[in-house]
């Protein structure tokens, strides 16, 4: 159900510091003003004519990344990534908004992506399953797409293709564009349901919160209730406890570490599935970073990558370390944006990056 | 715009000091700085009034930009004031005379974990949270949890001599350090060994808790761990009335059965926030009960507090509610469920001896409700910290609806939080338990010590004799 002035959700969170040992940038600036509270009391005392909007307060509002840490958190669950996204629409409504924001939002418009340069037409197979594609898996890290769909043919799904090189409406949503948002989410939803598919299968955390959780809560639109929504990961690894996908074992002794991608938090049930599937390829368990499962940062993935580059950046070499000092060598995640991310600075720190639907992939026993 | 020229002079310092990233003079974080988590900032802020911000915002990396920051600001005498989360409650981190806002989180290493001694030396600026999850992948805890440790800091729980819900058997956060470095106002940085106890001369290092940055910059803490407890026992006990429940507390605190928690809610408590939170319709005041670490000797204790309680005519309420309080204890602190604005409130806790702990309870008790009766005031108390000899009592005032200009409503707050400090100083209570002094309690604090205060006073100007270190707080300049 669409929230209703998500924004007011502020109000409770200006005085509250209870996220704050979660909140990503907080942690990686020191800055209080670029935690949960401080975001929401910027707001509240902008509607109480304390501080106006300018450049500099309107950098604290695009300084949030959208992760989805604070209200994974919060036993109240307030909605305040929501309620973010809500005030960056009345940025971009007033104008107000960084240069760049607007210069993603007409690559949105035209190309459906900031990704790349041509519009890709949407799908026209029909088949009892459908896998939402989207533009991270289709530019920045197509292998992951290749692999899981060896994997999923592994275990009997033929799934067609929805979203190829399409971006799922989360970006616009967190610039602050609903509108265009809730037009790519319904031009995605009529072409599933062109599909004719009954189970939407998703590569990534990310896509699995947008489509079960940001369609009805911030755009107002859904997943018709006939559609089933299921993640890659855990279809693959209930496949694999019912002995349905045979995996053989890899050789690779270099010590490694799952990375949990962005937007991991939001949905928790699922931390377990990419750590049994890596785990039964790799020879040893992974190393666990400290930055993890319920408290993993985000790395990639959201916007912070166009609205505040170095912030991004100093977020996925924070990841980097912490997997540096606890002795890995390889990294291993599910989800395309976060690999891509990954991958930009991973050389730096001679740190290898590999995806784990390509990696399973390799190792599916004939 | 003018601009100033010593204003410019010293920025300029400044950002040579600690680097250009880590020094602003933003409007947001400004404003963000402005206040920490008493509630009168926080109501100006709410009623759309501003209130003093710092000038200069900076985040040092280490004990030796802190003293260069420090000479520099004697220098130019411009106040310091040290900043943790900025959780603190009595505004001890607000910069109310302008000046340098010194953000210590920057300061977030783990230097050690000696775990043959079982210590931990962290830098002060290392959030509690994350703190506390590195020594738990080690089978380690730092015995203080505080319900701010996912905002506060080891200085912040340090500098206001915190306690945490598991003080009464592992003591306050004060008595679980070992050894400090501090930068003192001179920039002098000085240590104290990280030893268990000794005798060499006065323990000077304790000066510094409860200072809250009056006496200087804590950068660094050794503090005493222990291992994450095999068993952690919680029961809750329901008693028809306040006395046999203080008496039962009192009882197991002086044949010594090493509770980890006794928390004791009055009968509002319990009718408000215990049916709240944990769902439980109960009349009379609820215990929860915790025992830990070895599993045969926490069920030892456990048997023998039940014992007591059953004595004085308690209910025993079973695991489930002692359980499930452990379980959701902090629940307490998410908005909306917690304290709100418009609402006026403050935490009015004291502490004292066993003979005097009741009297004192309904002394404050009765101040403040009979004084405040048309403003609706609601007393609660819950006595949540004890020791041998005595309890603290965590007491609180909630007006729901203040007045709504501000200097009315601050000279309201004023007048409640006078009256139930006139209650406590005249029954043997001292104005806090744990949470300091800060801004809110200045003005208490010559009543508090008679006497002794010049001699206090006679340290800080010893320590800071330029007076830049956070003025105005822990009474220091305060009339
Ligand atoms: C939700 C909530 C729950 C709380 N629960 C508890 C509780 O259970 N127990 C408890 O004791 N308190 C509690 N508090 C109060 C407060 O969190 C504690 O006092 C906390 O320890 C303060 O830490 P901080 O890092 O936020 O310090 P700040 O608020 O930043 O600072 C507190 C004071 O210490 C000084 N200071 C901070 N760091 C240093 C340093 N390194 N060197 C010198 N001076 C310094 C500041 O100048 C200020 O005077 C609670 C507060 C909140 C908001
Ligand atoms: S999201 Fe929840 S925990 Fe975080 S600041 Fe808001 S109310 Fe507090």
């Amino acid at each position: 159900m669409k929230l209703n002035n998500p924004i007011d959700t502020v109000e409770n969170c200006r005085y509250c510091l209870m996220c704050r040992h979660v909140a990503p940038v907080g942690h990686i600036t020191k800055d209080e003003t670029l935690t949960p509270h401080g975001i929401a009391l910027t707001v509240a005392s902008q509607r109480r004519g304390l501080i106006q909007w300018n450049r500099e307060t309107v950098a604290v509002i695009y300084s949030e990344p959208d992760g989805g840490n604070c209200r994974a958190h919060c036993i109240t669950d307030q909605p305040l990534p929501e309620a973010i996204a809500a005030v960056r629409a009345e940025l971009t409504a007033q104008d107000l908004a960084p240069a760049i924001v607007y210069r993603v939002h007409e690559a949105l418009e035209k190309w459906h992506t900031p990704f790349g340069e041509e519009r890709l037409a949407p799908a026209t197979g029909r088949a009892e399953v459908a896998l939402f594609v989207g533009d991270e898996a289709h530019y920045l890290w197509p292998s992951a797409l290749e692999g899981a769909l060896k994997l999923l043919e592994a275990v009997g799904l033929r799934p067609t293709l929805i979203g190829r090189g399409r971006s799922s409406g989360y970006l616009a949503s967190s610039l602050g564009f609903p509108e265009t948002a809730t037009r790519q989410g319904q031009e995605l939803l009529a072409e599933l349901s062109a599909s004719g598919a009954s189970r939407l299968l998703v590569l990534s955390p990310g896509d699995y919160f947008t489509f079960n959780q940001l369609y009805p809560e911030r755009l107002g639109i859904a997943l018709p209730p006939e559609v089933a929504l299921n993640d890659v990961a855990s279809v693959l690894a209930e496949a694999l406890a019912d002995g349905r996908l045979p995996l053989r074992a890899s050789e690779e002794p270099t010590p490694y570490a799952y990375v949990d991608p962005t937007h991991a938090v939001r949905v928790p049930q699922r931390f377990d599935a990419p750590r049994a599937l890596v785990g039964a390829v790799m020879p040893s368990a992974p190393l666990e970073l400290f930055w993890r499962r319920e408290r993993a940062h985000p790395v990639g993935s959201t916007a912070l990558q166009f609205t505040r580059p170095e912030l991004a950046d100093a977020l996925t070499r924070a990841r980097l370390e912490d997997a540096k000092n606890r002795g890995a060598e390889l990294l291993i995640c599910e989800d395309p944006g976060s690999l891509y991310q990954l991958k930009q600075h991973a050389g730096a720190l001679s740190l290898r990056v590999k995806g784990l639907y390509e990696l399973l992939a390799e190792h599916i026993a004939c | 715009m003018k601009s100033s020229i010593p204003s410019q002079m010293l920025a300029s310092e400044l950002e040579e000091i600690v680097g250009e990233a880590h020094i602003s003079t933003k409007e947001t974080d400004k404003l963000v700085y402005s206040t920490d988590w008493f509630w009168v900032p926080q109501m100006f802020l709410d009623r759309g009034e501003a209130i003093t911000t710092p000038d200069y915002i900076v985040r040092p990396g280490s004990a030796e930009e802190i003293s260069r920051i420090l000479k520099l600001a004697s220098a130019y005498r411009v106040p310091v004031v040290p900043w943790g989360g900025g959780s603190g409650s009595q505004g001890g981190a607000l910069p109310i005379y302008g000046g340098i806002l010194l953000d210590t989180k920057r300061l977030d290493q783990i230097i050690d974990i000696d775990e043959v001694s079982l210590t931990v030396t962290a830098q002060a600026g290392i959030n509690g949270a994350q703190l506390e999850w590195e020594l738990n992948e080690k089978g380690l805890t730092l015995p203080h949890y505080p319900a701010s440790a996912n905002c506060a800091t080891l200085g912040g729980y340090l500098a206001p001599r915190g306690s945490g819900t598991l003080s009464t058997k592992y003591g306050k956060a004060e008595d679980l350090v070992l050894g400090m470095e501090v930068v003192l106002p001179n920039g002098d940085i000085i240590r104290t060994p990280p030893v268990p106890q000794h005798a060499a001369g006065p323990d000077f290092y304790r000066l510094f808790l409860g200072s809250e940055g009056t006496f200087g910059v804590i950068t660094e803490a050794t503090m005493q761990l222990d291992y994450l407890p095999e068993t952690r026992l919680f029961r809750a006990v329901l008693f028809d009335d306040l006395h046999n429940a203080i008496e039962a507390g009192r009882l197991m605190m002086t044949r010594r059965l090493d509770p980890t928690v006794i928390r004791l809610y009055d009968s509002k408590s319990t009718a408000s926030r215990i049916k709240r939170i944990l769902g439980h319709d109960l009349d009379g005041a609820y215990m929860v009960l915790g025992f830990d670490g070895d599993p045969d000797i926490a069920a030892l204790q456990e048997q023998k507090a039940m014992e007591i309680c059953l004595e004085l005519n308690a209910r025993d309420l079973g695991r489930e509610p002692g359980e499930a309080w452990w379980e959701h204890r902090y629940d307490f602190y998410y908005p909306p469920q917690n304290l709100k604005l418009p609402w006026m409130y403050g935490t009015t806790e004291t502490v004292a001896t066993f003979d005097k702990i009741e009297k004192l309870y309904y002394a404050e008790k009765e101040a403040v409700e009979q004084q405040f009766k048309e403003w609706k005031v609601d007393f609660i108390a819950h006595f949540s910290h004890w020791f041998h000899w005595g309890s603290m009592i965590y007491s609180r005032f909630i007006i729901e609806e203040p007045p709504e200009d501000p200097r009315e409503a601050l000279e309201l707050h004023n007048r409640v939080w006078q009256a139930a400090m006139t209650a406590v100083l005249e029954n043997g209570g001292m104005v806090n338990e744990h949470h300091g002094v800060g801004l809110k309690l200045a003005r208490y604090m010559r009543r508090q010590y008679g006497d002794a205060w010049p001699f206090l006073e006679s340290l800080k100007r010893a320590i800071d004799p330029s007076g830049i270190m956070n003025p105005g707080k822990v009474g220091f300049g305060v009339g």
